[in-house]
């Protein structure tokens, strides 16, 4: 705790003098605009959202974030965060503490779930914008399987998931367990969806932004898309927006406007398509 | 629940077998080539014999069976509240935080490993810093459980240890230079390495840790002198093993215990490093606790998950094991050392080994073949099992088993002791070979866990556990105690406000030393348990102390620095530490002179 004092301290000092340390601490929106840069954290891995492909940090974040800081006339400087144990970990890691071993907290991360009863556990940050609203999306081989059946009726089929979702929960307790040897887990849920695409999988159970992103790259034929909910599943959904440090929110507040305007000029829903995924706007937007 | 939390304190281990030596070891016929003389420093041999040679401490643990016992009898248990500090060394820098090392004594110089993955190497005579080294860390690394490392290995003129970035480093002793450095795993997938290394048949041996998901658990040999695989050794069956780049057999027998692919993803996690016994010519390693953490989702025993292993160290062939929690579901890590010892049961001298698990007990079995002998509690509560049938399987008190996130939206909670971080965590145990007792250091704490409706992980919605961990006595969380491992009954403890986090060191001069978070190096007879000694050292002690002679005089070392695991964790425990300030320092101590 030391380590945050001194921070703080610091912080305090150059508050003082009327200067922003140099260093990319998080910032309002005046310091974003004099330093020249928008630090946007996106998560490391996070296919279609976020990763990396021959080098490039590519994803529907990624260009968010870039689109963002043009849109603020600012460069962008992306930082891929490691995910912790939770997402209250990568608030303190990427927002309003930063990393043990030097990685500088960001100006605004995104992907942060708009929760209202999780905002409330997460004091030292303030989650703004909401951009989308994701649920889970179970997809079939037609020909192979209902895609609409009872899911204990896919024994013996082989179904993809992204190991410990809640897809991948659901799955595995289903009907006592009967699914248990059926199911095959993937690091993440894309991994998982291009599994079915490429005729490895029977179904898959990952997030809509994944399936549909895995789908559109590979454009796989013979694809049906379950309709019907899947009885006793735990979740409708989640709605996604970004995290500033508590003390930021005129930055937040010029993001929630910018992030307007790009939904009225349909750019928001352009970036989306570019990676395959239909936009759908946050149920809290 | 916090499944990065165990893993990230990485394990490594190497081993070194004797080729001579006092109890001549049994050599596997296919050993490979022995590395011989070794250049200006230890040889296999001399780390075999460390437990015997006072002059010097060349191996975690004091020896390869790790029973951190010394025969030195110059400090004891009349004279022990005379001891003074010879000298302390900072290691400086803004880089402070746990400092859970124990340090190695050789030819004059003191070396001991720091928190952020640092090496220094101190005059063993006045404290003056000859080098050190700082491995540069990616600042992306995210480690879950602060930023410690446990010590390093010594042989010939290499000094080597591990890094949070998952590599592992050799340096010239004498100059502190690069000789090899080899990634052993992958940090941007979340693997880590803190524990200390083990070398054995001029081989490093090395367990690993990792992050969230999608691991299992392995052991790894290495050449000590370039750093090249030699074999690879997963702990979950179902994985192949190799040995010097072909298939050496797959572990156990595929989906005998797991249901469907759970086993290419099944945890096991060897992050504390393991043991060597040169009588059996077996390493001991410890398994981490099996995934994903909801037990219901994974039916079986999830060999060999939360176990102890014992491994050929010429092919890493697991010769047996022992499964001390099966279908694990409360969080209780299987990698506690495993203390190879000789001991008279029923009037039949056997050879031993005892562990004290994560799960309150305390294990004995025959070391030759994994045989149970006796599993006793040696903390307050254990909510999970009443104990342990004559053959060695948990009596499970279904009631104390966590619920099924995925069955009810928020389910009841339940209470457990021990909690996650166990009735003992990382910090070693030790072996008096004169009072035949083991010393504990234990905490006594539990935690209420109930299902979250929803949490969020990696942005996404996910089923998480919610907890809670607190202490179950008014007047304590840590207790030290010495356990007779031929009765497993305690037969003195003592008790401390706050967790105890480090290691013990305990000698034929009837003494038992550890520290304390509250800043205190200890000392205890051996015998009653009473406190004879303390000396505060100006911030907490988690570090393992060691002994050894020179220039006829006894010395007594150990760091100084508060953190670990247990400041991250908050509530109620939090209270007994809130005070303590971080530090960075090695602590020499001997008697005054006159």
């Amino acid at each position: 705790m030391q380590d945050r004092r001194a921070f703080v301290m610091q912080a305090l000092a150059f508050a003082a003098l009327g200067m922003g340390p140099v260093a990319a601490q998080a910032a309002p929106l005046a310091k974003v605009k004099a330093l020249g840069v928008l630090r946007v954290a996106v998560y490391k891995d996070n296919r279609p959202w976020s990763w990396r492909q021959d080098g490039k940090l590519l994803g529907i974040d990624a260009d968010l974030g870039a689109a963002l800081a043009r849109a603020l006339g600012v460069h962008v400087d992306l930082a891929e965060l490691m995910p912790g144990d939770d997402v209250e970990a990568d608030l303190r890691n990427g927002v309003w503490k930063g990393g043990l071993l030097g990685f500088q907290p960001a100006d605004v991360m995104l992907h942060v779930p708009f929760d209202r009863g999780f905002a409330a556990r997460v004091d030292q940050v303030a989650i703004v914008a909401p951009y989308y609203r994701e649920s889970f999306q179970f997809a079939c081989a037609k020909g192979q399987i209902d895609c609409n059946a009872a899911p204990s009726q896919y024994k013996g089929r082989k179904l993809a998931v992204e190991i410990d979702s809640i897809p991948d929960s659901y799955l595995l307790g289903t009907g006592g367990g009967v699914l248990a040897r059926d199911i095959l887990h993937f690091p993440m849920g894309f991994d998982a969806a291009a599994a079915l695409a490429d005729g490895k999988a029977d179904g898959v159970f990952a997030s809509k932004a994944q399936v549909e992103s895995a789908l559109a790259l590979r454009k796989p034929a013979n694809i049906a898309l379950r309709s019907m909910p899947m009885p006793g599943f735990m979740s409708t959904g989640w709605d996604i927006g970004m995290a500033v440090k508590e003390n930021s929110r005129n930055l937040g507040d010029a993001i929630e406007g910018l992030l307007d305007a790009m939904v009225k000029s349909g750019e928001l829903k352009e970036i989306f398509a570019r990676y395959g995924v239909t936009w759908t706007p946050a149920l809290a937007a | 629940m916090k499944e990065r939390f165990r893993r990230s304190m990485a394990g490594l281990a190497a081993i070194t077998l004797a080729l001579g030596g006092v109890s001549a070891p049994l050599m596997a016929q296919n050993a490979p080539a022995p590395a011989g003389p070794t250049p200006n420093g230890p040889t296999d041999a001399q780390l075999m014999d460390d437990a015997n040679s006072t002059g010097d401490v060349l191996t975690y643990g004091m020896g390869p069976r790790a029973q951190r016992f010394s025969p030195l009898t110059q400090i004891n248990a009349e004279n022990v509240g005379k001891l003074v500090p010879a000298f302390a060394a900072s290691l400086g820098g803004e880089k402070q935080r746990g400092q859970e090392s124990q340090p190695l004594v050789y030819d004059g110089t003191i070396y001991v490993t720091g928190s952020y993955s640092r090496l220094f190497a101190f005059d063993a005579r006045t404290g003056e810093q000859k080098w050190k080294y700082e491995a540069r860390l990616p600042d992306g690394i995210m480690p879950c459980c602060d930023v410690v490392n446990r010590g390093a290995a010594i042989y010939g003129d290499k000094i080597i240890f591990a890094t949070l970035d998952a590599r592992l480093v050799a340096l010239n002793r004498h100059t502190g230079k690069v000789v090899w450095n080899k990634q052993i795993a992958d940090y941007q997938a979340g693997y880590s390495a803190t524990a200390a290394p083990l070398i054995v048949h001029g081989m490093v041996i090395t367990g690993n840790s990792g992050g969230e998901f999608g691991i299992v658990g392995a052991v790894e040999a290495r050449d000590v002198n370039t750093g090249e695989l030699i074999w690879h050794r997963p702990v979950v069956e179902g994985n192949m093993g190799t040995l010097r780049g072909k298939d050496n057999g797959i572990t156990g027998k595929l989906n005998a215990t797991w249901e469907g692919d759970q086993w290419k993803t099944g945890g096991g996690a060897t992050w504390l490093g393991g043991t060597y016994d040169p009588d059996t010519n077996l390493l001991y390693f410890g398994t981490g606790n099996p995934a994903p953490w909801n037990s219901h989702l994974r039916k079986g025993d999830n060999l060999y998950t939360a176990s102890t292993l014992a491994i050929d160290p010429d092919t890493g062939v697991i010769k047996w094991h022992f499964q001390t929690t099966p279908h694990d579901g409360w969080d209780f890590d299987g990698v506690n050392e495993f203390i190879p010892f000789d001991a008279t049961i029923n009037g039949k001298p056997m050879k031993l080994g005892a562990k004290a698990d994560r799960n309150g007990y305390f294990f004995v079995l025959d070391r030759t073949n994994g045989k149970f002998i006796s599993a006793s509690r040696f903390v307050m509560k254990t909510t999970w099992a009443e104990g342990f049938t004559k053959d060695g399987k948990p009596i499970v008190i279904p009631a104390g088993r966590p619920g099924d996130p995925a069955a009810a939206a928020k389910g009841p909670s339940v209470f457990s002791s021990p909690s996650f971080l166990g009735g003992k965590n990382w910090m070693p145990m030790a072996y008096n070979q004169g009072t035949g007792l083991f010393y504990v250091p234990s905490n006594d704490w539990g935690m209420d866990i109930w299902n979250e409706p929803i949490s969020y992980k990696k942005g996404a919605a996910f089923l998480g556990a919610g907890f809670t961990i607190k202490p179950i006595a008014e007047d304590h969380i840590g207790a030290l105690r010495a356990m007779d491992p031929k009765t497993g009954k305690i037969v003195w403890e003592y008790k401390n406000k706050a967790p105890l986090w480090g290691g013990v060191l305990t000698t034929a001069g009837n003494l038992v030393f550890t520290g304390t978070p509250e800043g205190y190096l200890k000392a205890f007879d051996a015998k009653t348990g009473q406190e004879l000694w303390k000396f505060q050292t100006g911030s907490g002690v988690v570090g393992s102390p060691v002994t050894w002679e020179q220039d006829g005089e006894q010395y007594v070392a150990v760091m100084s620095g508060w953190g670990g695991a247990v400041p991250l964790w908050g509530g109620e425990v939090a209270k007994s530490f809130k005070d303590i300030n971080q530090g960075g320092s090695l602590w020499v101590f001997k008697m005054p002179k006159g």
